[in-house]
């Protein structure tokens, strides 16, 4: 520990700490403005100047880069200190006379108005003081070095490398984040190539993936962070006090045994945006009914109010159904749910924007669980408007002033035989349930099949419908087929009562499908050993015979239809019996 | 078989550049036509120091020294000298105020009074041969330091010695050495700052042209005594014989086995690079000379921390100037004892300077420490040429300060290093980085600018200003905006617009200036301007309250007038400077007095100078 | 038998357990009509297809064979399909051997999903092999026609 005087307090300070570090832990304010907690001293502003004691006088440092040293001390309130402090303000002033923080600063040091006029003088109110806090954030923090300065003297400045725009950078807005003046600009929308109106997703490098996630912590996003661009950062290492931040965490592959699996891989949603005549990501104000979710969450973007891109609430929404599903070019299936949260949107814009009317654009009214009729009549009751009929497109409304942002929808009203055309300003696309992207992979690590649509196939429609064609093998919910929630919580339980019974019963049942060899019949050719998949069958050197290992056949009879001496019976699927059954079969003509 | 006779063709950038080498090679010439080559030889040499009068040659083993020496002189030369045996009268030396010319070297005024450490083997040795600097001792004292001393003890001495930083700040030496031999980090490294940057300044070079191999052996000494594994020499791009000759020595003493591996067989490995910088004046600030070494825009950095802790790469270094790692040899291989005799209480040994400016001997001296400015101008500078007055003399470069000879007779208080005040003349001062610094200025890398009357003190602030204004880096607040503001100031005045409030402000941000800024650079930019201004404020009250610069150097404050009476007698009012005026300000007939529009007249002063019978005059 | 009568071939269909078997249950489930002249017998997997199970077959009267397993890679065995597949290949060498057209054995990929595709292969099949007309063998030796068969007991 050193000790040292500030100002006439007597304090004790760990080695190498700054005196500005000690000053501020003293609670004695020093003005700062290149200095910031995340970079390494700089001293190039010399506003946190200080007056030290030394044996031959005084000495002025600047409080942000100098360390505490054994019996120093230090005044940070002295006319030299002041009337340095009040230069060095004033030569600012002279060149920036109207950025904010250098008034601030001036105001700090009781400076009205300088004396001087700089030739270099700069009247914006966010011009770049040179503090070169930008530069130096992105050399030390981020690593990019994508910033830096050039000439010398009065004519410096910042800028990128020939002035071009710099390759090296990563768009992390750091810059912008350090700037006292704001005279470095981020605009973060132009490189995620995402609507720029709606950022729904997460748009920081840590997040909480959604506000309901379960467990609800953080994590990084690797395509975000700076750190996996630049090797720099690290940032969030330095501020987390639990110390649960470990950059190098990666996907794991555990090996887990189990003796029974439940596929519940869930849903993808169909891309709205591949049916291009609804403009999904091409017109404004066009959502699919997960945005809408996210809209009408209470922790959502815009805490649960119905907003256009404009922050108005919208006049009129339609609301379009089977976007995806029940059409010959996408899927043919029903995707179930959407009828009924479509009507719940509706629903819920009335309550929230009561003045918005809302059009409902169906094929069928497809309202057909517990409850759902009434609430289908309920919605009617509410004054939305619905209208059958496939939507053919959705359309700029128009280019004069008022009908600006507005959008058209066109379609055929089948109940009344007429071509329709309703403005509104905002779509709902009721995008389809579809399979999994990944479920053909997922089929065949697990030996499933699937249906035509793509879903997980069960082993029987109607008598069998949660567990699959291989035993101890599950599936559950919409990777089976699309279903609402109380459908998937049905089926899901069902199928853990399936599990449960195995694991209660405690021994497991075999099909008594199985090979056997007649070890007198077999002459040790080995032609079956090499065709068994599941190396049931071993060779018995001693003997010069094979032998089945019977709990790990699983009787395909790929062995039997092999056997050359036709020393090898399947058990339930002999030659006798299917010659038999080829006889029976074929003795009627 | 020895020579008979060697003669010295100085070979450095002066004496080059007025041909001294077509004189070697008329010289080598002439002694082929007489069949003399193997009695007389000739050795081009780096630079002698006493550049007012080159071309210059001495021939050995008499000492005669021959100035301004040309080709056509030659066969003269040869035919007198040396095979007559009889010195060429017209081409010696000869001292304005003695009647007869001084032949021998040593008996020059100019260089009896010097005292050559660093500068040994000047006019001496071939620079680009080895054999002649080991011939001269030359690592000897390496031999020395490498068998029989220990690291500590290389240290011990070069601390007893008293040897401190030639660059400027004058930092002991040894105390730097035992801060890098003791931080930790490796490898540690060893830098020559050869950034001689000082406009009138060319000591470096001149080391490095005329014994490139004593900074070589000193950087091997002090890689020895710090335990460094590399050496960089950084050199500025504009000395190209420089960088030539200190390349030429590096491979040189790579071939001898005194740079790479396992060096004389005592397992130091010690290599050197060379690192051409582009000439930017804050480059010799040791951080910012090490942000030039590792490519990065050559900027200085706040210190702490010291490059002896986080230097090059940020590994321990050492930086020392060129002069310093000069000095190191001898001191090795003499003792401290020795070296400790010359100089002052707290400067010693000695300390080269280049003479320049309004003084008849300009050139680079080497003399004690201690010295006083008296015997630096008048002794061995020879005084102040025609018979103008001795004004002020400029030490340490654009960042040092101007001391009055004005004051010459008036003591002043000068406070001892044991706090005694006492009284001195400023010429009568000694010369040493604590009596330098007490009158507000400093011994800087060793420039020393004789000024007369014919000097403006404003414009020479202003002069300087302007040169620390335009290398500023521009990292730090008070030196990027301040020496802007000043030098704004410093215009306004000279150009007759300053006011009293001018002054003020520029007293103010030339302390605030002096007191906050970052690195070296601005915190000695301000000290032309203080120490002007602190001895000679009435010519700043003249220019602006009386609107007169009495030097008349700052034009837009003289007023140009024409003698009527010298115009028509002696001139018969030619008309030259009407024709020449640009303005078209001056009227008048043939015969007939010229004068001058004052409205029309611009102040450029094209009428002086073209006015042969000086009837233009200034006021 | 009426002359007149169309011909109506007897097909057997040799279907594997796990997709062609559950695709022609799905057809079935389905309503898919498909002609009734194809018999199934369900084995375990394709690669239980024993050549002489073909052979019988034809020799007792069948005039087209099917033999259908999982899609390649789906095999619930891991590759008895493709054994079925090497086999069936060979097989039909033989058949030409033995003067039978080898259109009448016929190899189809048939998933548990593809209810319409099993009823199409039965449709097309029978269509194809009614082109063949009926599949006349020399009368066999009866000790030859008549193998003696027992069950093989370990």
């Amino acid at each position: 520990m050193i000790s040292l005087t500030i100002n006439g307090t007597r304090t004790e300070v760990r080695e190498g700490t700054t005196i500005l570090q000690a000053a501020r832990f003293l609670e004695i304010p020093i003005p700062t403005l290149c200095y910031h907690p995340w970079l390494k001293p700089f001293g190039a502003c010399r506003i946190c100047t200080v007056q030290v004691q030394r044996p031959r006088g005084y000495e002025l440092v600047t409080a942000c880069n100098t360390p505490c040293e054994e019996g120093m001390v230090i005044q940070t309130d002295t006319d030299h200190v002041r009337q340095a402090r009040r230069v060095v303000v004033e030569l600012m002033m002279a060149r920036w006379p109207n950025v904010p923080i250098v008034q601030k600063l001036a105001a700090e040091v009781g400076l009205e108005k300088p004396r001087f006029i700089s030739e270099m003088r700069d009247e914006a109110p966010d011009a770049c003081i040179l503090c070169l806090r930008c530069v130096r954030i992105c050399e030390e923090v981020v690593g990019a070095c994508a910033i830096g300065y050039e000439d010398r003297g009065i004519k410096r400045k910042v800028v990128t490398p020939f002035h071009e725009e710099s390759e090296a950078c990563v768009a992390c807005g750091a810059c912008a984040h350090v700037c006292p003046t704001g005279h470095m600009k981020f605009e973060p929308e132009d490189y995620r190539g995402k609507p720029p109106e709606f950022l729904l997703g997460p748009n920081t490098a840590i997040h909480v993936m959604t506000p309901q996630a379960v467990p609800k912590v953080p994590r990084i996003d690797r395509e975000s962070c700076i750190h996996f661009k630049t090797n720099g950062c690290q940032k969030c290492v330095e501020v987390c006090e639990a110390k649960a931040v470990n950059h190098e965490m990666t996907d794991q592959e555990l090996e887990i045994e189990v003796g029974q699996i439940l596929v519940a891989t869930g849903y993808d949603l169909f891309d709205a945006s591949v049916m291009a005549q609804y403009g999904y990501g091409r017109l404004d104000n066009i959502y699919t009914a997960l945005d809408i979710e996210r809209m009408l969450n209470a922790t959502g973007p815009t805490g649960g109010q119905i907003r256009l891109k404009n922050g108005q609430p919208p006049r009129a929404v339609g609301i379009i159904h089977c976007v995806g599903s029940r059409d010959e070019n996408y899927h043919r299936y029903c995707s179930r749910v959407c009828c009924m949260y479509a009507l719940k949107f509706a629903h819920l814009i009335k309550e929230r924007c009561p003045e918005a009317e809302v059009y409902n654009f169906y094929i069928d009214m497809r309202a057909f669980g517990k409850g759902y009729e009434e609430f289908y009549s309920r919605v009617l009751h509410e004054g939305v408007n619905v209208i059958r009929g496939k939507v053919a497109e959705v359309v700029q409304a128009g280019w004069s002033k008022q009908e600006e942002g507005t959008l058209l929808i066109r379609c055929e009203d089948t109940l009344i035989g007429k071509l329709r055309e309703i403005p509104v300003d905002m779509v709902i696309l009721c995008n389809a349930i579809e399979p999994r992207r990944d479920a053909e992979r997922v089929a065949r690590l697990f030996g499933l099949s699937r249906s035509p649509d793509g879903f997980f196939l069960e082993r029987h429609p109607k008598l069998d419908p949660v567990a699959t064609s291989s035993d101890g093998l599950f599936v559950a919910g919409c990777a089976q087929g699309p279903k609402d929630i109380p459908d998937t919580v049905a089926q899901a339980s069902a199928a853990a009562a399936r599990m449960l019974a195995t694991i209660a019963k405690g021994v497991v049942e075999m099909d008594p499908v199985r090979a056997e060899i007649n070890e007198e019949y077999c002459s040790g050719c080995r032609v079956c050993n090499a065709l068994c998949p599941y190396e049931a069958i071993e060779y018995l050197e001693d003997k010069n015979v094979s032998r089945v290992n019977s709990a790990l056949c699983k009787g395909c009879g790929t062995c039997v239809a092999a056997c050359p001496a036709g020393a090898i019976t399947g058990y339930g699927f002999s030659d006798l019996q299917l010659h038999a059954e080829l006889e029976g079969l074929l003795a009627v003509r | 078989m020895p020579y008979r006779v060697h003669c010295m063709v100085c070979a450095g950038t002066g004496c080059v550049s007025n041909r001294s080498l077509e004189v070697r090679d008329a010289l080598e010439n002439e002694i082929r036509k007489r069949g003399l080559q193997d009695e007389i030889q000739i050795v081009t040499t780096g630079c002698n120091g006493f550049c007012a009068v080159g071309p210059l040659m001495v021939v050995q083993p008499d000492g005669i020294f021959y100035q301004q020496v040309s080709a056509k002189d030659v066969p003269l030369l040869v035919e007198e000298h040396f095979i007559k045996g009889r010195p060429v009268q017209k081409l010696l030396y000869k001292p304005p105020e003695a009647a007869a010319p001084i032949p021998k070297m040593s008996d020059i005024p100019f260089f009896k009074h010097q005292r050559l450490i660093a500068l040994r083997n000047r006019g001496l040795i071939d620079p680009e041969k080895i054999e002649d600097y080991i011939a001269r001792d030359g690592y000897q004292a390496l031999v020395k330091a490498l068998t029989e001393m220990t690291p500590e003890q290389i240290i011990e001495v070069i601390t007893k010695s008293g040897l401190r930083g030639r660059g400027g700040a004058g930092f002991p030496t040894g105390v730097k050495w035992q801060k890098v031999r003791q931080a930790k980090g490796e490898p540690k490294y060893i830098i020559c700052n050869g950034d001689e940057g000082d406009p009138g300044a060319f000591m470096d070079r001149s080391i490095f042209e005329s014994d490139p191999h004593s900074v070589i052996e000193g950087m091997l000494i002090g890689a020895r005594a710090i335990g460094a594994r590399y050496g960089v020499v950084y050199i500025r791009n504009e000395y190209p014989l420089a960088l030539e000759r200190i390349q030429i020595a590096i491979q040189q003493a790579r071939e001898y086995g005194l740079l790479g591996e396992n060096i004389l067989d005592s397992g130091l490995d010690f290599d050197i690079s060379v690192t051409r910088g582009a000439g930017a004046f804050v480059c010799g600030e040791e951080t910012a000379l090490i942000a030039s070494v590792e490519g990065r825009l050559g900027d200085p950095r706040a210190r702490p921390p010291y490059p002896a802790e986080y230097g090059l790469w940020g590994k321990p270094t050492c930086i020392n100037n060129v002069e310093t790692w000069a000095n190191v040899p001898p001191i090795i291989l003499h003792g401290w004892e020795w070296y400790s005799q010359i100089g002052t209480e707290r400067s010693k040994g000695t300390k080269v300077f280049s003479l320049v400016g309004k003084v008849r001997n300009t050139g680079l001296v080497e003399v004690p420490m201690g010295i006083t400015l008296r015997q630096l101008i008048y002794d061995i500078g020879g005084g102040i040429p025609g018979d103008k007055k001795f004004k002020a003399v400029q030490t340490g470069g654009p960042s040092g300060g101007c001391i009055p000879a004005g004051m010459m007779d008036q003591p002043i208080e000068y406070i001892a290093p044991d706090g005694k005040r006492e009284a001195r003349d400023y010429l009568d001062l000694p010369i040493d980085y604590e009596s330098l610094t007490d009158v507000g200025s400093m011994m800087g890398s060793g420039g020393l600018v004789v000024m007369d009357e014919d000097t403006c003190m404003v414009d020479v602030a202003r002069y300087f200003l302007a040169f620390t204004q335009d290398e500023s880096c521009g990292a730090c607040t008070p030196c990027r905006e301040g020496t802007k503001l000043m030098l704004d100031i410093l215009n306004r005045i000279v150009d007759g617009h300053g006011t009293m409030d001018d002054l003020r402000a520029l007293e103010e941000i030339a302390w605030v200036v002096k007191q906050t800024s970052l690195c070296g650079l601005g915190k000695t930019a301000p000290n032309p301007v203080l120490t002007t201004l602190k001895y000679f404020r009435d010519e700043y009250l003249a220019h602006i309250e009386a609107h007169k610069c009495p030097a008349h150097v700052c034009r837009a404050l003289n007023t140009y007038r024409i003698d009527p009476v010298i115009c028509v007698e002696r001139g018969h009012g030619c008309g030259v400077c009407r024709r020449e005026c640009p303005e078209k300000a001056i009227f008048g007939e043939k015969n007939q007095p010229h004068r001058i529009d004052q409205t029309l007249c611009k102040k450029c002063g094209v009428c002086v100078e073209v006015c042969h019978f000086n009837a233009v005059i200034v006021e | 038998m009426n002359q007149q009568q169309r011909f109506e071939p007897r097909i057997v269909g040799f279907l594997c357990n796990w997709c062609s078997y559950t695709g022609a249950d799905l057809a079935g489930v389905s309503r898919m009509k498909s002609a009734p002249n194809l018999r199934t017998i369900r084995v375990m997997c394709s690669g239980r297809v024993d050549p002489t199970l073909v052979l019988r077959a034809f020799q007792l009267g069948a005039d087209g064979v099917l033999v259908a397993g999982c899609h390649p890679g789906d095999c619930h065995y891991q590759e008895g399909n493709y054994k079925a597949m090497r086999r069936v290949l060979l097989l039909k060498r033989v058949l030409r051997e033995f003067g039978i057209d080898e259109r009448r054995l016929r190899l189809e990929w048939i998933s548990a999903s593809e209810g319409e595709k099993f009823a199409r292969v039965a449709n097309e099949f029978t269509e194809q092999v009614r082109a063949l007309g009926p599949l006349q063998l020399e009368e066999a030796p009866a000790a030859v026609a008549e193998p003696q068969l027992e069950e093989v007991r370990a």
